[in-house]
C-alpha cells in the first residue's frame, strides 16, 4: 500500500509545482482587470497590449543580447576550465577550480554588491556590457559543470589515438574531441542563456538605466493594471521554454544516437 | 606452445635494429617507473612486453609511441633518436587496449583517419581503406557506424587504422584482454598470420604469459620497471632466469637443494625425494629468491609410471595427494617420500588409461636435465 | 638523450593544465576575487557621504551588529531560509524516493523532466504567482469563499510562512535532483539483504536507505540554504516589503542609501554567517561519509 500513498503524495506534488504555471494562461486569457475569481470572458486584449508595448520589446532584445554574449562567454570559459580539470594535473587545481566555481554558493546579493562596489571604483560605466560580465561570472560554473560530464566521459585515448595517426592537438581537439563533447556544450550553451535570461538582482544592479526582462517585469508588478499583460507574457514565455527544451531534448538524443552512448538521463 | 611465427626467415641477429632503448628512466614524481631499460627489438619481430600490473610494459610501449617522455636514456626508432619527435611524427602506430574507435565515424572513416595528410586522391584513399579492411576481414563494413560494432570487430578496426599508414613499428597495448577466452584464442592466430603477412614489427603489451608464449618471437619479461628476462618463448619457459620468472611463466614446483660440489662444468646437488644428482652448469644459473638454493621443474617433464612401465631415466616413490580432472588433462598433485610439501604433475589423459585415486602409491619418472636450479 | 629541460617543461602536464584553465581562472580573478577583496577592504573603510576614505576602521562592523533592526533581518534571513531548507527538503525526499525507487528506469529522466519544467520560466513570474494564490482576494481565498468554509478570506500575504512556501516551491528541483542522484547509487542488493536479514521495510528504510542518502539530503540542504537566505525578490513581492531580508537591506545600503562601507560590512557578515553554516553542514556531510565507510 505504499506505493500507492506515495503515487498519490507524487501527484500532489506535481500540482504544487505546477498551480502557479497552470494560472498563467487563465488569468492571461481572462477578460477581467482583476486577478481573481471568479473569470470574467475570454479575451486576447492582454496579448496584444504585450505585443504593442514597445518598452517591453526593448527589454526583451536586451535580455536576449545579454543572455546570448553570457551563454557564449560562459559556455567558452567552461570549456576550457573542464578541460583543463578533467584532462590535467597541476599543482593547486583545487584551489583554483574553487575559486571558478564560487558563485554556485554565493548568494546572488554579494556577487552583485562586489561587482558593483568594484566597478563604480574603476569609473566603468553600468551597461548591458557590466550586466553580461556578470552574468558570465555567475553562469560559468553551470556551464563547467555540464561540460565536466561532458568532457569526463571522453575516453583519453581517442585523443591519443588520433595524435598517434598523424593529427596535430589543434586538429585533434577539433576532429575528435569537439564534435563528441557537442552535446554537452549545446546544453551548456542553454543552461547559461536561461540563467542570464532569468536573472534579477545582478542585472537589477549592474544595468544603470537600462532595463533587461527581468528588471521590466519587477517593475510592472506594482501596478495592478500591468498585471493581466504580465499574465500573458508569463504565458509567452512558458511556451518558450517548453520549446527550447523540446528542442534541446531533441538535439542531446541526436547526438546520443550518433555516438550510441547510453541514455543517462535528461538535461540536469 | 606453438610456434607459428618464428618459422623460415632470417634470423633475428642478422636482422636491422629497429627499436633500441639505452639506458631509458623515467620518474613520475618520486616513484621511479622505467629503472634503467635498456633492449634492441628487431626488424620484423613479434616482441612482447610481459609482466603484471603496475611493472612499467605500458609505459615503454608508451615511450616508443612518444606519448610518454622519458627522464633519461635514449629510445632509437630505426637508428634515429626520438627524444624531439612528437608522436604525430613517429613512424609508429598504436592499437589502444579500449581500440579507442572514434564514435562518431563510420568504420571507413575511422580506418581512414590518418590518411587525412595523405596527398592521394579521394579515390586512391577509399581504394587503401577497402584493402586494410578486407585485410583483417571486415571486406564491406566501410559505411557501417563504429559504434555499432562487436568487440572483435572494433579490435580489427583499429588494427586497419594502424597498419593502413604502414607504420615501421605497431605497437599493441593489451589488444585482446577485454575479448572472450574463444575470440581471443582466434584473434592470436590471426594477428600472427597478419604479422607475417606485412612483415611490419610487432611490439605488444600483455600481462597474459600465455598469450605472449603463443605469439612473440621473443619475450622482456619486466618486474618493477626493470627487464628481468628478455629470451625467446622455448628459452623462457625451459630456463626462466629467476624464480619470480619462474612463477611469473607456467607453473613451476620447486623442492629445497643442497649443493654438495662444482666440477668440470657440473654441479652436485642431493634433493628430498629425488636423491643425489647432477645438472649442467647452464642449468644453474638462475637466481633464487632467498638465500636457499631450489630446483625447479615444470609440471609436464614428470611421469607418473603406471604398472608394468618403465622410467626412461630416474624414478622416484609417491603417494598421490590430491587429483583435479580437466578433460583432456589430469594434475596430480604427488608427496614424493620424505617430503611434506606436493609437487604438481600434469599427465594428458589418454585412451584406456584410468585417472589414479587419492592415496595410490606409484612412482614418479624423472629427468635431472629437465631442472633448473636456481641459486 | 632525453628531450631538452625547455621542450619538457613546455609538454608537462601542468604547464599545459595552467595555460587551458588560464583564461577562466583570469576571469574569475578579476571579475570575483577581486571584487570580494574590495568589498571586504571597503567593510573595514570610513564612509564619507559620496566618496569612501580608506581610514581602516572597524566601525562599520560595530554598527552593523549593534543595530537591532540589522540584526533581527539577519536572524529572520536565517530563520526564514532555515524553514524553507527544512519544508522543501522534508517535501522533496519523498518525490526522489518515489521516482528513484518506484519508476521503471525507462521513465525516470521522463519523470525528472516532468519536476524541471516548471523551473525554466521566469523566476520574478513564478513568485508572483504565489501573490495571486495566497491574495486577499486570489486563488485559495476564493475557493474556501466559493465552497462557504469561510466567510472571511484570510489574510495570508505578508507573513514568513507565505515567503517560505514561495521559496519551498522555487527551489523544490534543486532539492530532489542531489536526494535522487543519491538514492540511485545505493546498491540496491544491500536493501534486499537488509530485508534477508529479517528486518522489515521501515527498519531497512531508517537504518540503510536513509544514512546512504544522507550525502544528498545534505547537498540539497546547502543547495537551497545558501541562495534562499540572499534572495531579494521573495521579501518585495511576498513579503510586501515589511518583512525584508539581507540582501533587501545591503541593496538599500549600497544603491538607494549609497554608503558603501556599512552596505559592504553587511553584505560581509551575512556571507559569515552563510559560510558558518555551510561549514557545519560540510563538516557533517564529511562525518556522515566516513561513518557509511
Amino acid at each position: 500500500m505504499k506505493f500507492s500513498s506515495l503515487k498519490g503524495y507524487a501527484f500532489l506534488y506535481l500540482v504544487f509545482l505546477y498551480a502557479p504555471i497552470v494560472l498563467l494562461p487563465v488569468f492571461a486569457f481572462n477578460s477581467g482587470t482583476i486577478i481573481a475569481f471568479p473569470l470574467k470572458g475570454f479575451t486576447l486584449d492582454w496579448f496584444r497590449d504585450l505585443f504593442a508595448n514597445q518598452t517591453l520589446g526593448l527589454a526583451l532584445k536586451n535580455s536576449l543580447i545579454i543572455a546570448v554574449s553570457t551563454s557564449i562567454l560562459s559556455t567558452t570559459l567552461g570549456v576550457f576550465a573542464a578541460r583543463a580539470s578533467t584532462r590535467f594535473k597541476f599543482p593547486g587545481k583545487t584551489g583554483v577550480m574553487g575559486l571558478i566555481m564560487l558563485p554556485l554558493v554565493l548568494p546572488e546579493i554579494i556577487i552583485a554588491s562586489s561587482l558593483l562596489v568594484v566597478l563604480l571604483a574603476v569609473g566603468m560605466p553600468l551597461s548591458l556590457f557590466t550586466v553580461i560580465l556578470g552574468h558570465t561570472l555567475m553562469a560559468t560554473p553551470y556551464a563547467i559543470a555540464v561540460l565536466n560530464a561532458a568532457f569526463s566521459s571522453l575516453d583519453r585515448s581517442l585523443e591519443e589515438a588520433a595524435y598517434d595517426l598523424g593529427e596535430t592537438k589543434w586538429s585533434t581537439f577539433r576532429l575528435i574531441i569537439l564534435p563528441l563533447v557537442t552535446p554537452g556544450i549545446i546544453s551548456s550553451a542553454l543552461m547559461s542563456f536561461t540563467i542570464s535570461l532569468d536573472e534579477f538582482i545582478v542585472a537589477f544592479s549592474l544595468a544603470g538605466k537600462e532595463t533587461t526582462l527581468p528588471i521590466y517585469i519587477f517593475s510592472q508588478l506594482r501596478f495592478p493594471k500591468q498585471i493581466p499583460m504580465i499574465m500573458a507574457l508569463g504565458t509567452c514565455l512558458v511556451v518558450a521554454s517548453i520549446v527550447l527544451l523540446a528542442t534541446a531534448e531533441y538535439f542531446r538524443r541526436r547526438g546520443l544516437a550518433k555516438t550510441g552512448a547510453k541514455d543517462t538521463g535528461g538535461f540536469l | 606452445m606453438s610456434q607459428l611465427n618464428a618459422a623460415a626467415r632470417a634470423p633475428l641477429d642478422s636482422r636491422a635494429k629497429m627499436i633500441e632503448f639505452h639506458e631509458v628512466h623515467k620518474y613520475y614524481g618520486d616513484y621511479h617507473a622505467l629503472r634503467g631499460i635498456s633492449a634492441t627489438i628487431r626488424e620484423g619481430e613479434f616482441f612482447s612486453l610481459l609482466g603484471p600490473s603496475g611493472c612499467g610494459k605500458t609505459t615503454l610501449l608508451r615511450t616508443i609511441a612518444g606519448f610518454e617522455d622519458i627522464s633519461s636514456g635514449a629510445v632509437l626508432i630505426d637508428g634515429k633518436d626520438m627524444s624531439d619527435v612528437a608522436p604525430n611524427k613517429r613512424p609508429t602506430n598504436m592499437v589502444f587496449q579500449s581500440y579507442a574507435i572514434f564514435p562518431h565515424l563510420t568504420v571507413g572513416e575511422n580506418v581512414g583517419f590518418g590518411l587525412r595528410r595523405d596527398p592521394r586522391s579521394k579515390a586512391e584513399k577509399a581504394k587503401a581503406v577497402e584493402e586494410a579492411l578486407e585485410m583483417v576481414g571486415l571486406k564491406g563494413y566501410g559505411a557501417r557506424a563504429a559504434h555499432a560494432l562487436s568487440g572483435g570487430q572494433r579490435q580489427r578496426v583499429a588494427l586497419a587504422r594502424a597498419l593502413i599508414l604502414k607504420p615501421k613499428v605497431l605497437l599493441l597495448d593489451e589488444p585482446l584482454s577485454a575479448l572472450d577466452k574463444k575470440i581471443r584464442e582466434q584473434m592470436q592466430v590471426e594477428l600472427i598470420k597478419l604479422q607475417r603477412e606485412v612483415g611490419i614489427t610487432f611490439v605488444l603489451v600483455t600481462h597474459d604469459q600465455e598469450e605472449a608464449l603463443v605469439m612473440s618471437d621473443r619475450i622482456a619479461v619486466m618486474f618493477e620497471g626493470e627487464i628481468a628476462q628478455l629470451a625467446d618463448p622455448e628459452t623462457l619457459y625451459r630456463r626462466p632466469n629467476s624464480r619470480r620468472v619462474a612463477d611469473f611463466i607456467g607453473v613451476m614446483n620447486f623442492l629445497p637443494a643442497q649443493i654438495l660440489g662444482e666440477a668440470a662444468g657440473h654441479v652436485q646437488l642431493e634433493v628430498g625425494g629425488l636423491g643425489r644428482f647432477e645438472v649442467t652448469e647452464e642449468q644453474a644459473s638462475a637466481r633464487a629468491s632467498g638465500a636457499e638454493p631450489v630446483v625447479g621443474f615444470r609440471p609436464e617433464t614428470l611421469t607418473i609410471l603406471y604398472e608394468g612401465q618403465q622410467a626412461h631415466d630416474r624414478e622416484a616413490p609417491a603417494t598421490i595427494d590430491e587429483v583435479v580432472y580437466y578433460g583432456d588433462m589430469t594434475y596430480y598433485d604427488v608427496k614424493l617420500d620424505g617430503v611434506d610439501a606436493p609437487v604438481r604433475i600434469s599427465m594428458r589423459n589418454v585412451f584406456g588409461r584410468p585417472v589414479l585415486d587419492v592415496g595410490t602409491r606409484t612412482r614418479v619418472a624423472w629427468s635431472a636435465g629437465a631442472l633448473v636450479l636456481f641459486r | 638523450m632525453a628531450a631538452s629541460p625547455l621542450k619538457r617543461w613546455a609538454r608537462s602536464e601542468a604547464v599545459n593544465g595552467y595555460m587551458m584553465i588560464s583564461p577562466t581562472l583570469i576571469y574569475a580573478i578579476l571579475l570575483l576575487a577581486a571584487p570580494l577583496v574590495t568589498l571586504v577592504a571597503y567593510s573595514f573603510f570610513t564612509d564619507g557621504y559620496l566618496v569612501v576614505i580608506p581610514d581602516l576602521t572597524t566601525a562599520n562592523y560595530a554598527e552593523a551588529w549593534s543595530d537591532p533592526i540589522f540584526r533581527s533581518i539577519l536572524l529572520r534571513s536565517v530563520i526564514v531560509s532555515g524553514l524553507v531548507t527544512l519544508v522543501t527538503v522534508v517535501l522533496a525526499f519523498p518525490i526522489a524516493y518515489f521516482i528513484s525507487f518506484h519508476v521503471p528506469a525507462a521513465k525516470k529522466s521522463r519523470w525528472l523532466f516532468l519536476i524541471t519544467i516548471p523551473f525554466w520560466t521566469s523566476y520574478l513570474i513564478r513568485v508572483f504567482q504565489w501573490k495571486v494564490i495566497l491574495n486577499y482576494n486570489g486563488v485559495i481565498n476564493s475557493i474556501l469563499t466559493g465552497l462557504g468554509l469561510t466567510d472571511h478570506p484570510l489574510q495570508m500575504l505578508n507573513s514568513i510562512g507565505a515567503i517560505s512556501i514561495t521559496l519551498a516551491h522555487a527551489y523544490a528541483p534543486f532539492a530532489i535532483l542531489p536526494i535522487f542522484v543519491s538514492l540511485e547509487k545505493i546498491d540496491r542488493s544491500l536493501l534486499e539483504a537488509g530485508l534477508d536479514l529479517g528486518e522489515n521495510r521501515l527498519l531497512t528504510f531508517w537504518r540503510v536507505t536513509l544514512p546512504l542518502a544522507m550525502p544528498g539530503v545534505i547537498g540539497a540542504v546547502m543547495i537551497v540554504f545558501i541562495p534562499t537566505i540572499g534572495d531579494y525578490v521573495t521579501p518585495e513581492l511576498i513579503g510586501g516589503g515589511k518583512l525584508p531580508m539581507v540582501a533587501n537591506v545591503i541593496y538599500q545600503q549600497l544603491l538607494k542609501i549609497d554608503n558603501k562601507p556599512l552596505g559592504s560590512a553587511m553584505a560581509i557578515s551575512a556571507m559569515l554567517v552563510v559560510a558558518a553554516v555551510a561549514l557545519v553542514f560540510l563538516f557533517l556531510n564529511r562525518r556522515f561519509l566516513r561513518g557509511s565507510k
